[in-house]
This record gives C-alpha cells, structure tokens and sequence, in this order.
C-alpha cells in the first residue's frame, strides 16, 4: 500500500465491519465509486484489511447548529470548519475477521494490488476480463467463470431506452470476451474442456433501426471521441489502451435480414434499407415449417386459451407427420379438393398421383381451413378437428389469417432446393459473430423468428454439449418473455435462462424495466448491470441488488455509464465504456479504413 | 398620572439576576468626550482595524476532594479545570472566523499548607490521552476557595491572552500614531483593578445589574437607535481603585414587551486614574464599536441572551466546553483514579 492517506475513520459515526465513514484529510478529494482500502490492527498484532467503495459523500458545517449560520460563518464572524467526510460500503475484508476498523484508522485509495484485493480480481485469476473503467481509470475486471456457465452465467441489462445505451454495453462486453483473450485463458486452464473463442459464437438480435448492421465496419468518429473523453476524465491513455483491448470492429461476421416482400418467385433480397451488401435475406420453407414444429411460434398468445392450445398441439402434430418423409420447399397433401374461387387453381400444383403441392404459407392456411372447418360438408376431418367446438377451430384459423401477411414472405415453399439450403439461416457453422436483424418485421413475426431460432439453437446445443459457449443477446425481453403471460417463446427463454448455463447457451438479455419480465429469467443472470432507471422503477424490487445510494444514483447515469454488479463483489460498480470501434450507423461507417482522405487518395493513385 | 405598566427583562430566569439590576452607582462619572448628552450615530469600522479577537474563559469544578498528605495534614480541594480561548475574525468581513488557542488547564487547588505531588490520570485507553493536575494552593482553607482559585486562574489566564492580541494604546497626549489594527472584546468587565496592561482591550458588560447613570441621564438609553452610542465618560469605582473610560450602546431595538433598555450594552476600556485626556485610540473604538457590535450581536432564536451574547461568544463557549472535554468522563476518570492509587486494599 504505497498511496497517501485521503482520511481517517470517523468515531462519531458507527464504524461496523461493511459500512463506515471516514472524515477527509485536508486538501484530498474524494468522489463516489472511488475504491478505498483501511487496514486495522488487531489486538494480537494481526492485521486486517478492509476494501470498499465510497457510496456516499458529504460536506457540512460543523460546530453550527442553525441553517443561517452558514451567513455567520461566510461573513467571518462565526468561527466553523467544514467537515468533509465519505461513506465506505465494504466490498472485501481480508482475512475474514469481520471486526470494525479502529476510529483514527487511515484510509487510502486502492491502487494496484489493493485494487485487485477490493474488486477480488485475485480471485478470478485468467477468468478476469475487463468490463470498463472505473472512475479513476483503472478496469473492473469481470469474473468470465459467472459469464460462460462455470459457476454462473447470463447477463441481465436495464434501462431506459435511448440513454441506457444497453445493447451498446452488451456488444462492449462481446468485444471484450472475445478479443481480450479471456476464453482462450479459461480454456487453456480448463485444460481443454472449452473450445475457447474459436468456439465462441453470439447471437445479435436487432430490434431497432439498422443499427447493427455496421459492426464489421470501423467507426469514423472513434478517433475523435476516445480523444475527447481521455481528456474529459483525465485519462493516461485511450479507454480502449487501458482495458488492453483492440479498437477494432467486430470480425468475422455474418448478417441475415428477412426477405422483403413482394418478391413472389426469382429474386429474393434482404429488406434493410441501409445496407444492401454482405446481407443475407433468411427464410423457412414450408416443409421445415411442418416438419420442424414451427407452428406453436405463430401463437404468441396461445397460453390464454387452454382449448387453443390443444388445436395447436394437434395441428402441430398432424402438419409434422404430413412432412415426413417429404423432401423439397414445398408440402404435398392429397386430400385437399378446394373449392372454386376460394383458391385461384392456376396457383397450385397438381402431383402426378392427384396430391397438391402447397407453395406459400396462405395455401397452407386455406389447406388447414379445409381440413378443420369444411371437409364433410363443414364438418372438418374428426382426425384434425378432435371434438373441439367451431368456434375454437374458427379463432384457430382466424388467427393463421391475421399473421398470414407477416409470415408470407417469411415461410415459403416456392424456392427451388438450392435456394432454399442457401437462405436457411445459418447461426451456430457459420460466423462468430450473428446479426439477425428483424426490426422490418411486425410484432408477430418478430417473435415467430426469435423463438424459432432460439430452439434451434437450444436443440443444437442439447445435442452438442456446452464445449462451444453461444452468447444470445437479446433486447427487449419484456416484450418476448413478459411477467404475466405465457408464450412458446417465454418458454424456450425460460428454458434457456435455467437450464442454457450448462449447455453453453448464455443469455445476455436487456429490457427497459426488469420488474415486467418473467422472474425467473432476470434471477438467473449472474451479471447485473444498470443503466439509467426511471427513480420509480428503480425501487422496485427486482433492484434489491443496488444499495439505497446507488438506486437514487441510477436515476442521473449518463449515456456510456453503467453499475455493473457481479457475484464476486458484493457491491454493484460503476463504470464507464468506450465509444464503439465499430459503426452503430451508416453515417459512422469509417469509408476510409482508419486513413485520412489524402492518404486514401495516394492509395489510389499508386 | 402616569399609567401603570410591567415589560419583561429579557433573559431567561434561571439567568441569576437577570440583563437588568439597577443598583445605584456610588462612584465617580466625569463627561470626557462632551458634555453634550446626546446619542451618537455609528461610523464605518476603520480600515486598518483588521483583526478583533474576541475572548472569553470559563471555569469548571470536577470534583471536591478532602486531601491528607504525607505529613499528616489534611484540608479541602478540587479537581479543577478551566480554559480561555478566542475567536479571530476580521471585523470587514473578509476572512472565515477562526479558532485561536482554545487551550484547557487543569489544576488541584488546594488548602494552603498541604504538601502534594501533581495527579496524573491515566486513561483505560492509551488513545484519549492522559489528564494532568498540577497542585495549586488556594487563598484560604475555605471550602470555596478552591473554586474560586480556579476562577481566578482562568480570569489572569483570560487577560493575558486578551492583551497578548491587542494593539497597544497610547495614554499619553504627544503620542497618537500608534495605529489601531487589533482590537480585542472580551466578556464580561475588565476585572483587574488598577493596573492597565495597555492593549486595546474592550470588556462588553451584557447586564446592568449596576445603575452607573444618574436618573436624568437614564432616559437616553431607551431612545438610542441600533448602532449608536452614548458619549464617553469616565468612571471612578466607589472605592477609587479602578478607573474606566465607559460608554453604551444600543444592538437591537428592544420588542414593546421589553424594558426599553433591553438591546443596550456597556462597554468599558481602561483608562488612567487622571480624566482629562481621552487617548484617539478609544475614540476610535467607541465610534466603530456600533457598527461592530451591530454585526457581531447574535439573535433571539439562537441564543437566550441575545443580541448581547455574541454569535462568536456563543461560538467560543460552545468550543471552549468541547476543550475540557466530557464532565461525565473526567468525574469517572478521577473516580477510577482514585480507586486505582487509593483502594480498599491501599487503606487496608
């Protein structure tokens, strides 16, 4: 401990074991989140040192007792000192003798190893990866072992929309855990249990605009801004220097968009606006629709009925054996006699042997009305109908028709076989780094893409094991896994919140109020982090986990700020990320590779 | 006939005596300054009047004690303690107040012709420090005098300090250079008879518990605005021991309840025993002091003897009992003292 003591503990406050106060030396500066150490000596001579953060800060006058004092006091008459103390919230206290400090003990800042003792870096050891910088410029090592599912894993993120800035700080963290190294150590240490971050893969799920279509791009006013902040916060170097982190855009990437609509036959291109190379349009034949149980995604709100959900079963089941065996997009029924006018004939293909061979997803719906509502004169086939009254059957397929629009262009079985292996969306063989970019799709379709994907994924990894850790991120879970209500999605979420750490499947989810999602979701994350909380929210208490201060304190964060809790240290955080390497717009997309104009020029000219 | 009417003394009745006494004044009272009897508006505060000290001391018993010393004497004494202290401020207001030697003594004043060794007490935690008590013998075997010797230290201890700060005052008519830079208030009269240590020294009298005025000049006291005074003058005590220029001033106008002289305080400097030369130097004191005491004078919601307890006194008082630290604990201290060095096996 080679710093200059800042203070001494107070004996006219309680000095307890986890909180204590300490008056402020004369001419020193304290500010929240600074990281102090205090080391106290008990009466056989052993030491024990106590690491904590500053919570709370306060000047008064002291020696006064009225408010109008302080005129006295300013205008030279009344004789008072300003007391200036701070309040520690112990984070570690080593070796574990849960004694008070001595009032008169010196208090210092923590620096180097004090600093790793206080935020328990010592004990991550190589599962440590850095998670932004404190408010004096060091990192705050994070543990990977809470992250990856060894002793913990997921990532929850809350915040306000906008200001929280949430996906910027989940894909920070992404960049951080695959390019500081820290898999390829925890791997190396595992002795080869885990893949390491060639195994590595992330799932990105884009809700909004197009903003991240652009990380394999590097950000034009990168440069500018780490600049401006290292001079704003007093930094020695750049944010990204100091975390030993590359500032670099993400590699080896991949971005899948739907398909835009309206393109019947030929031509299938992604529907962004923005970016039009390097994206590639995804999209699910009609049989893997079948075969593969998509059917209960398209029910979002199938938990509120339990007579619905029984059809759904059932149709499941029946659409799935149809498809066995079947080969091609599209899916042949035999039984299917439509009537005139209902379905333009032109429109379908006949098989040799009398079949149809269904080719867009209305077909498909008109097949299902068929057979549930007018096969038998109206009657529907007993087999697909099960009893069930009419009218459950009507909201069935009332239902189909009303997301018919959205999934149309989405579930197709006009493709010819190649097209439809090369528009298959490709998330765990392909790149590391997933972009699924569902903004342009309606609410309904949205969340048939995420939960179809996500049980993809999730089947993938129950058959493969964790050795490759997959990182799911996630916006909006309220929206997708939402406190009251039951969906298909919520359940895949459900599954992969409490059961995803031991297969590899790490959710780093985000929403704006953690206090409207399923419980059990935001209860397993490890990881906690805040952005900036609407006050009222933030007394809610799913943020138990922040102390009294800092739950005030999340009302006032900044953009680029975030209290990041963590199992291995008791106390929640504060830190602060840099600006992104990587493009968040178009307009930040760095045409230039890094190079000033002229020196592209000359590039050109050579 | 003039109408029956009852105003309230201001202070609070466990006060002894009350701002208010009224005993007529059997001295001497010489007009020096004028012999006009007028009020006196308050001029700005000089310049170079840069610092005032404001002191004051206070004194406490711990405890009684009934001492035998080694050669068989026995008589009365007391743990005692007491501390002067100041406020350093600057009367234009252009610096914070400050602290300056609030510093407690203790002493155990004893009966004359006791032989005693100095008590060290020695505290159950080496942090809080030890307390010293040096024997001092008292005037008489009197079992008040101890205390009173403890008065009279802290009153010598009081003036020292208060003259230490102090500018000098020139009392001589050929020497009027000596500029004012420091001046000094002190609580209370200037007490020590006779002699002038010849500083700069104003001893503000909150009560008036003697009447120094004569019946037709008492009048003026309850006309006089906030900030002015009465003229100077110059008092000889009813024994002619001690000789003060004096005058009054008004801090505050006194509510309708009140007696009309509520608000009024004396002020005294010492002066020589012959009244016909008022040094500059008083002069200036007394035609600033309005002002000063105007912005020094405390109110009645803090303090019960305000506006004549000053915000500095108040303040210093509250510092100087802060000083000799808890009465609970040094009674407990010297108890545990004297269990320790005098048991029951000790008398055993």
């Amino acid at each position: 401990m080679t710093s200059s003591r800042i203070g001494m503990v107070l004996g006219t406050e309680d000095v307890t074991p986890t909180v204590f106060w300490f008056a402020v030396t004369n001419g020193a500066s304290v500010q929240l989140d600074d990281l102090v150490t205090v080391q106290t000596t008990r009466p056989d001579g052993r030491a024990v040192t106590f690491y904590g953060l500053v919570d709370n800060v306060r000047k008064r006058h002291e020696g006064v007792t009225f408010e109008s004092d302080v005129e006295d006091v300013v205008s030279g008459v009344l004789p008072a000192s300003v007391s200036y103390a701070a309040r520690v919230l112990v984070t570690r206290v080593d070796p574990e003798h849960f004694i008070p400090p001595q009032p008169g003990d010196a208090v210092r800042h923590a620096t180097g190893d004090a600093l790793h003792m206080a935020l328990s870096a010592d004990k991550m050891k190589e599962a440590a990866f850095p998670a932004g910088l404190l408010a004096d410029g060091q990192a705050l090592p994070l543990n990977f072992r809470f992250v990856n599912g060894e002793s913990g894993g997921h990532i929850n993120i809350s915040g306000i929309s906008g200001v929280a800035t949430k996906t910027s700080y989940a894909l920070f963290l992404l960049h951080s855990i695959f390019r500081s190294g820290v898999m390829d150590r925890v791997s190396a240490a595992s002795g080869g249990q885990m893949a390491g971050s060639a195994g590595g893969r992330a799932i990105i799920f884009n809700v909004k605009g197009e903003d991240l279509l652009f990380l394999d791009q590097p950000n034009r006013r990168l440069d500018e801004k780490e600049r401006a902040a290292q001079a704003d916060k007093g930094l020695t170097a750049d944010r990204y220097t100091l975390m030993n982190l590359p500032r670099t855009p993400f590699r080896d990437t991949q971005f899948l968009a739907p398909p835009r609509p309206g393109s019947v036959s030929g031509q299938i291109t992604p529907h962004t606006d923005q970016r039009a190379q390097g994206v590639t349009p995804f999209v699910f034949t009609l049989r893997e629709f079948c075969e593969r149980r998509m059917l209960p995604f398209v029910f979002s709100d199938a938990g509120s009925s339990l007579n619905l959900g029984f059809v759904i079963g059932n149709v499941e089941e029946k659409l799935a054996r149809l498809a066995q065996g079947q080969t091609g997009p599209g899916l042949t029924v035999e039984d299917w006699t439509p009537e005139e006018g209902d379905v333009p004939l032109e429109e379908l293909s006949f098989t040799e042997v009398g079949g149809i061979t269904l080719r867009t997803f209305e077909q498909l719906v008109s097949y299902l009305e068929f057979k549930l509502l007018e096969e038998r004169e109206g009657e529907g086939d007993p087999k697909w109908v099960l009893k069930q009254s009419p009218g459950t059957l009507r909201a069935f397929t009332r239902r189909l028709r009303g997301v018919q629009k959205h999934l149309g262009p989405l579930i197709r079985g006009d493709l010819t076989p190649t097209e439809a292996d090369r528009y298959r969306p490709n998330l765990l063989r392909g790149a590391q780094l997933s972009v699924v970019d569902i903004h342009n799709l309606s609410g309904p379709a949205q969340m048939f893409v995420v939960g179809v994907l996500l049980r993809e994924v999730f089947e993938h990894k129950e058959r493969h094991g964790r050795q490759d850790t997959v990182f799911v991120v996630l916006d909006e879970l309220n929206k997708y896994a939402p406190r009251d209500e039951g969906s298909p999605i919520k359940d895949i979420l459900l599954e992969i919140a409490e059961r995803g750490r031991s297969l590899g499947i790490i959710l780093i989810g985000a929403q704006q109020t953690a206090s409207e999602v399923e419980r059990r979701i935001v209860s397993n994350a490890a990881i906690r982090v805040v952005g900036r909380l609407d006050l009222a929210e933030a007394e809610r208490p799913e943020y138990r986990f922040l102390p009294q201060s800092f739950r005030a304190r999340a009302g006032i964060l900044q953009p680029g700020t975030m209290l990041v809790s963590q199992p291995d240290v008791p106390n929640p955080v504060l830190v602060n990320y840099p600006f992104p390497a990587w493009a968040t717009r178009k307009d930040e997309v760095d045409d230039l590779g890094g190079k000033t104009a002229v020196e592209a020029g000359e590039d050109w000219l050579r | 006939m003039p109408a029956m009417r009852i105003r309230l003394d201001p202070w609070p009745v466990d006060f002894e005596g009350g701002q208010l006494g009224l005993n007529p004044f059997g001295g001497q009272l010489i007009d020096i300054e004028t012999a006009r009897w007028a009020a006196i508006a308050p001029r700005a505060i000089p310049e170079r009047l840069s610092t005032v000290y404001v002191v004051d001391g206070k004194p406490r018993m711990e405890s009684r004690v009934f001492i035998e010393d080694t050669h068989g004497e026995a008589g009365m004494g007391g743990f005692g303690a007491f501390v002067v202290g100041a406020v350093k401020l600057c009367p234009h207001g252009s610096r914070p107040a400050e602290l300056s030697d609030v510093v407690a003594s203790r002493v155990l004043a004893h009966a004359p012709g006791l032989r005693l060794d100095p008590c060290e007490l020695s505290p159950r935690d080496p942090h809080t420090g030890r307390l010293h008590y040096p024997p001092v013998a008292a005037a008489s075997g009197d079992p008040l005098a101890p205390q009173h010797k403890v008065q009279a230290l802290m009153l010598d201890a009081e003036q020292e300090l208060s003259h230490r700060y102090a500018s000098a005052v020139p009392l001589d008519e050929h020497d009027d250079r000596e500029p004012l830079s420091t001046l000094t208030l002190q609580d209370g009269t200037l007490r020590r008879s006779g002699v002038s240590l010849g500083g700069a020294v104003v001893g503000y009298v909150k009560t008036m518990q003697t009447q120094y005025l004569p019946p037709d000049r008492v009048g003026l006291l309850g006309t006089l605005k906030p900030g002015e005074r009465t003229p100077i003058m110059h008092l000889t005590s009813e024994t002619g021991k001690s000789t003060r220029f004096t005058w009054y001033v008004r801090l505050c106008d006194a509510a309708f309840y009140q007696h009309p002289m509520s608000g009024v305080m004396r002020l005294e400097m010492y002066a020589p025993d012959d009244p016909d030369f008022l040094p500059p130097a008083v002069r200036a004191v007394a035609n600033a002091s309005g002002a000063l005491l105007l912005r020094l004078g405390s109110k009645a919601h803090k303090d019960p003897r305000a506006p004549q307890n000053l915000i500095p006194t108040a303040a210093l008082e509250h510092a100087m009992t802060r000083a000799m630290g808890s009465p609970e604990l040094v009674t407990r201290r010297i108890r545990a003292h004297i269990a320790q060095t005098f048991g029951p096996e000790a008398v055993a």
